[in-house]
């Protein structure tokens, strides 16, 4: 499969692309199982996701929560469910835990919609993060995190190092 | 480069026409009279786009020619698209677990219709 696709289609959207060699049904299931989605949504190297509670029905809530290997440090999402079409679509907020990295993000509750399409057994997923501000975005995106995805100020450092 | 001038270089970027400039410029130096006729656009809104382009650090005006031409900073470029890439990577790590963790429940499926 083609690696992820990242752009920035509008100044408060962050948007991810990729496609899986599976049908949608299973797709979904990694999606929506905490014991499935632990095993892969884990982040960077060296970083796990302890944490992995959701209730994946309109109204109701998640928490997820990583944790470095090394250092022990936390940080975490939690969010709202807006809208849930079976193998399709899920709609929900998500709102930046720092846990005890510290550094804020924003204030106001992004919105994750994730889209499910499958053809010929491929199915395509597309995450588009919307912020509710541009400033939002812009220092999500820079403190690296971006739907709970997030890099340490090591690799930050890193980056800034080199540039 | 420090965070905040990473932070005006994404939203630098976020606006299309500046994209567009920073990929014509990518080709070689341009002067705004240049750019007006590449983007039918007219000069002050050019020009604005160039001031947040520059201001952002990704472009660079030669102060001594009459006509300013506008040339790509390539090393904040640089920074930028690194920043993409480390972004992109983590997305892409947690995907590739997904790929593997998919192959076992087609697989599982698979062994539990042979039963």
């Amino acid at each position: 499969m083609k690696p992820a696709e990242v752009s920035l289609p509008s100044d408060t959207e962050v948007l991810v692309k990729r496609s899986f060699d599976a049908p949608v049904k299973l797709v979904w299931r990694a999606y929506m199982e905490p014991v499935l989605m632990r095993r892969w949504c884990s982040g960077p190297p060296g970083w796990s996701m302890p944490v992995c509670e959701m209730d994946m029905r309109v109204g109701g809530h998640y928490r997820w929560c990583w944790r470095s290997d090394e250092n022990g440090q936390e940080f975490g999402f939690t969010g709202e469910v807006l809208e849930v079409v079976p193998r399709a679509r899920i709609v929900h907020t998500q709102i930046y835990d720092p846990g005890d990295l510290g550094y804020s993000m924003g204030g106001e509750p992004s919105i994750v919609t994730v889209t499910f399409q499958e053809a010929d057994g491929i199915t395509n997923v597309a995450t588009s993060i919307k912020y509710a501000s541009k400033a939002d975005r812009d220092e999500a995106f820079s403190t690296g995190m971006t739907d709970g995805m997030e890099m340490s100020y090591k690799l930050l450092d890193d980056v800034l190092a080199e540039g | 480069m420090h965070m905040k001038q990473l932070d005006q270089a994404f939203a630098a970027l976020a606006d299309p026409t500046r994209r567009g400039i920073v990929v014509h410029l990518a080709r070689g130096e341009a002067s705004v009279s240049e750019l007006v006729g590449r983007f039918s656009l007219t000069q002050p809104t050019i020009s604005s786009h160039l001031k947040v382009l520059e201001s952002a650090g990704l472009i660079s005006r030669r102060k001594e020619a009459q006509l300013r031409p506008c040339k790509l900073v390539p090393e904040r470029l640089k920074a930028v698209t690194d920043w993409l890439e480390q972004v992109q990577e983590i997305w892409e790590g947690n995907y590739k677990r997904l790929d593997a963790l998919l192959a076992e429940l087609k697989q599982q499926e698979k062994q539990e219709r042979k039963k």
